[in-house]
Order: structure tokens, then sequence, then C-alpha cells
């Protein structure tokens, strides 16, 4: 979908992006991860041409980026920021409805697909679509900010620490929608945030960077068995790392047949095993039930089978 | 909605001052009866009013046409470099009073309409550019990060985000240059314009208070009036904040 072919990006004297290759496939969820002055925006914002790349060649759906003109290439890629940028003059259908209409769709399909993106953020039609973007709360600018990106069914999302402002919980909340929208879509997302716990979360395919250059690319569970040096090392944290090796892993994977366990706060066979163990802890038991969300009984996990 | 009524009844209000002016030569005459002729018959005082808002609109055009269109130029990427020069040239042009600039007007272009014209427009011209330059660097960096993120031509992203997120305070600014321009319209009097100053200007030349207090009147009758549209305008343009 999106290939970078021996890419550089000097600003001046100083090189930000240094011979980057890399290769996004059709339906990856990418995160670029990297402490600031890692390039990972500036590699976000090279694919949507905000910002030119210097030397090399960077390809979407087979093209040189160059030869599509700025507008064109941008109205198939949607995009999405930190800081939002919703247009506060213009009502949320109105900020939704931007793309399709700059793209010239009938307004009966816009409407249509204004009540589609909606639904598709959680947001409640009735109440947000006249609001003015001064009216709502940050998550919710940020869930129109994201239906917005989505409006025109752009092939590629790209979103910049789209939840860095956020709160913990309501970051918590749109990590989840964006999983949810992921699998729902199979839109290709490339995310770029500094926080390794969503970068984690989030990605089927974690790139880490530093200094301009991929240090790893992984999948999230190859990147925490297999971490390429100690800057990886370094950045999948310390004290919690047995932690977040737990998170990439499902109940499922583990669990045994069901036997008599304790059955209280059961765990889905989709959860993690951290949140599992979590909440073995606060059971004071080392063993419980795994039901389905219809509540069915299919196993039971140990504890000595989370450590193992 | 008592915007509207209160614009409304100052039209009303104007109206009425602006028939009744024509029948007040009893009044004037009581009350100055010294003079002769109390009340000025020249020319109508509707003819006086329209050609007072004729060269105020006249000249306000120009002013924004001219005003706005620098004001977008010097804030987009091929004219930065002339920025520091127009922002000079305002704060300098803003020293000058605008009689002044009347003054120097005549001995260019002579008198009658065009001096007063060029000298309104002119003057004008400075709290415009100044308030489309402050306007357009106003509009929030993200807005206008996500309009180009999402495919807007630089056309589009300024006639559709930033000019009308600018848009109160420009016309914050052309509404300083109007009212500005109403007062300098009646002495543009002196340089032979028809306008509301004629009475004034002939009342003062030739003793005569009842013609003063009658140009004053519609004066200060026509700015309130004009002034009370600016802020029904404002009101217009501000909507969505207030929702």
């Amino acid at each position: 979908m999106i290939e970078f072919r021996n890419i550089c990006k000097t600003f001046g004297e100083t090189t930000v992006v240094r011979d980057l290759n890399l290769t996004i496939d059709r339906g990856e969820f990418c995160v670029l991860i990297g402490s600031s002055g890692s390039g990972k925006s500036t590699i976000l914002k090279m694919i949507n041409r905000l910002v030119e790349h210097t030397t090399g060649e960077i390809r979407f759906a087979d093209a040189e980026i160059r030869t599509i003109a700025p507008e064109v290439l941008r109205r198939r890629i949607g995009y999405a920021i930190q800081s939002v940028g919703l247009f506060p003059h213009w009502t949320v259908e109105a900020n939704i409805a931007t793309v399709p209409r700059l793209l010239g769709w009938a307004p009966d399909r816009i409407e249509a697909r204004i009540a589609e993106l909606l639904h598709l953020l959680n947001l409640d039609a009735e109440r947000f679509r006249k609001s003015y973007p001064h009216q709502l709360s940050g998550g919710q600018q940020q869930r129109v900010g994201v239906a917005r990106a989505l409006a025109a069914d752009p092939d590629v999302l790209l979103m910049d620490e789209p939840f860095g402002a956020l709160d913990p919980i309501t970051r918590d909340s749109l990590q989840a929608e964006m999983t949810r929208i992921h699998a729902e879509t199979g839109k290709t997302i490339v995310f770029v945030t500094h926080d390794i716990d969503e970068a984690l979360r989030l990605a089927s395919r974690v790139v880490i960077l530093d200094n301009g250059q991929v240090v790893q690319a992984a999948s999230p569970r190859d990147l925490l068995n297999a971490p390429a040096n100690d800057f990886v090392r370094a950045f999948l944290g310390k004290d919690d790392y047995g932690l977040k090796l737990l998170s990439v892993e499902t109940v499922a994977e583990r669990m045994r047949p069901a036997i008599e366990a304790v059955g209280e706060g059961a765990v889905l066979p989709e959860d993690n095993l951290r949140l599992a163990l979590s909440r073995m802890v606060a059971l004071k038991c080392d063993r419980i039930a795994v039901s389905t969300m219809q509540g069915a009984r299919v196993g039971t996990l140990f504890l000595s089978d989370v450590v193992r | 909605m008592t915007m509207h009524m209160r614009f409304a009844a100052g039209i009303v209000v104007f109206g009425m001052l602006l028939l009744a002016l024509p029948h007040s030569a009893p009044l004037f005459a009581a009350l100055f009866p010294a003079l002769d002729r109390p009340l000025y018959q020249q020319q109508s005082f509707a003819a006086l009013v329209l050609a007072h808002l004729g060269l105020v609109a006249a000249a306000t055009v120009l002013a924004m046409v001219v005003g706005i269109g620098a004001g977008i130029f010097v804030t987009r990427r091929q004219g930065q470099e002339f920025r520091r020069l127009i922002e000079t040239l305002s704060a300098m042009g803003q020293t000058f009073p605008p009689v002044a600039v009347l003054a120097l007007a005549v001995p260019v272009i002579g008198f009658g309409f065009w001096p007063a014209f060029i000298a309104l427009a002119l003057y004008g011209v400075l709290p415009i550019v100044e308030n489309t330059v402050s306007g357009l660097e106003g509009v929030d960096p993200a807005a206008k990060e996500a309009a180009e993120g999402i495919g807007m031509t630089p056309l589009q992203r300024l006639g559709q985000i930033e000019l009308p997120l600018a848009a109160p305070i420009i016309l914050a600014g052309v509404r300083t240059s109007v009212t500005i321009n109403i007062g300098t319209a009646a002495i543009a009097s002196t340089v032979g314009a028809v306008s509301l100053g004629s009475p004034i200007i002939i009342g003062l030349n030739g003793n005569n208070t009842a013609y003063i207090v009658q140009g004053a009147l519609l004066v200060s009758g026509l700015a309130i009036v004009v002034d009370m549209g600016f802020n029904l305008l404002a009101g217009q343009l501000g909507r969505w904040k207030v929702r």
C-alpha cells in the first residue's frame, strides 16, 4: 500500500530521516514510535506530502506520490491530528462532510455517510449533528476528527498522536474504538505515538524509530519476545516488561478445560493475560473461570499457566 | 432579535428626523431669532444624506478591496517579505490625522468629490489591513493544518476556513474605517465635496449656528445608525460561538 524506498529528509543542515526503507501493507495497523526527534511525525507527513521527501521514492497504491497532485492525494488519505483541528465555525456534520463535499458527492450520499460515521464512532446523531465543536468534550471532538478523516472512505488513515492530549479514561475508550474500527473497516492505518503501551495495544506492527532510522519493525509479540537490541529493550521498559509480555497474549491460548474455579469476575477467552492476572490477584485465587460474553463456561485459567 | 429591533428603531428615528427637519423652520427661528434664514435649504437633507453615504460607501468599498487584498497577500508565503513594509506603512498612516490627508489630496487632485474619495479610501485602508492581518494570523493553526491535510486547495482554505474565521476581526476593522470616514466625510465639504458637512461648513463661515446644528444632528444620527448596523452584522458573523 505504502512503500518508502531509500528516503532521506533534511531540513537545512539537519537530517531528520536517513535512508528509510519501509513497506506498509494493505490492512495493516502500523504504529510508528520513537522519542521526540526520531522522525516519526515527519515520516507520517511525507505520506500525504505535508512534508516533501528530499531523496528517494515513496509509492502509494503503486504510484510515486509526487506524480499525484497534493490535494488529490490527501483526499484519498484520511488525516487526524492531536490538536484535532475541527473547523470551529462549522457544525459536526459539516466538519465530517468536508472531504466528500470537496469530492463532489451527491447530498443524499453525504447525508447517509454522516449518519454511518456518527454511528461508527458512537456519537449520538440526535445530539451532535448540529452541534459546534466548542460544545463538545475533548474526546468527542477527537471522535468527530476521526469521523472526518474516514468520511470519504480513504484507502489509508494517518493519525498523528491523535489521543495524546486526552485523559487516560477517554484515551482508553478511543483506543478500544480504533481497534474495533480497524477490524470492521479493514483500513490501512499509520499511527504515530510516543506511548509504548498504546503502540503494543493497537498495532499489528510496531516500527521503532531512532534518529530517523528504523531500529526494529515487528508485531508486538515478536517485539517483546525478541527485542533487537538494548535500545528496543529500554523502550519496552524494565519494571513492567513481564506485564507487557502478558498483554499481547490471550486467555484462550493458555486456558485448560473447564473445572471448578472461581467464577466471579470471570474473564473472556479474548481478554489478554495481563487482565486475567490482575483479576486473579484481586480475587486472591490461583485459578479463574473463563466464560464467553453470553456466560457459557469454556475453560479455566491457572496462575501457573500464566507465568509459564 | 433585540439587536434587530434596536437597529430597526434606529432607522425609524433617523428617518423621522430626516422627514421632520425640512419642516422645522419655525422651531429654529424660535431658537435662533437673530438669523434671517434659520433652515438650510441649498440642498435637501435627504440628498445630503445620500451624497454622504455614497461618498463613504464608495471609499469603503475601495478600502476593503485594497485592505483585505493586501492583508491576504502578506499572510501568504509569497507575500511574507512585504509584511513589515505594509505594517510600517499602516502604522505611519495611522499617525496622520484624516484632515491632513484631505488637505494633502487637494493640491494633487483639485476640489470636489474625488480628493475626498481618495483621502477617505486611503485613510480607510489602514484599519482594514491591520485587522485582516491579525484576523488571519489568529486563525487556529490546528484548523489550518487539518484543512491542508485533508486536501483543501490554498484557495479553498482561504475562502472556507481562514476568511470566515477572521471575518469578525476584519469586520471590526471595516467598522473603525467607516466610523472614522463618516466623520471625515463631513470635513470633506471643505474641499468641495457635497456631504452632511456642507451645512456645517456654510454655517461656520456665515455664523449660522442653526445650519451647524442641523448638519451635526444628521451626521451624528447617521454615525449611530450605521454603527448599530455593524453591531448587528458582527452578531450574525459570530453566531456559531454563542450557540
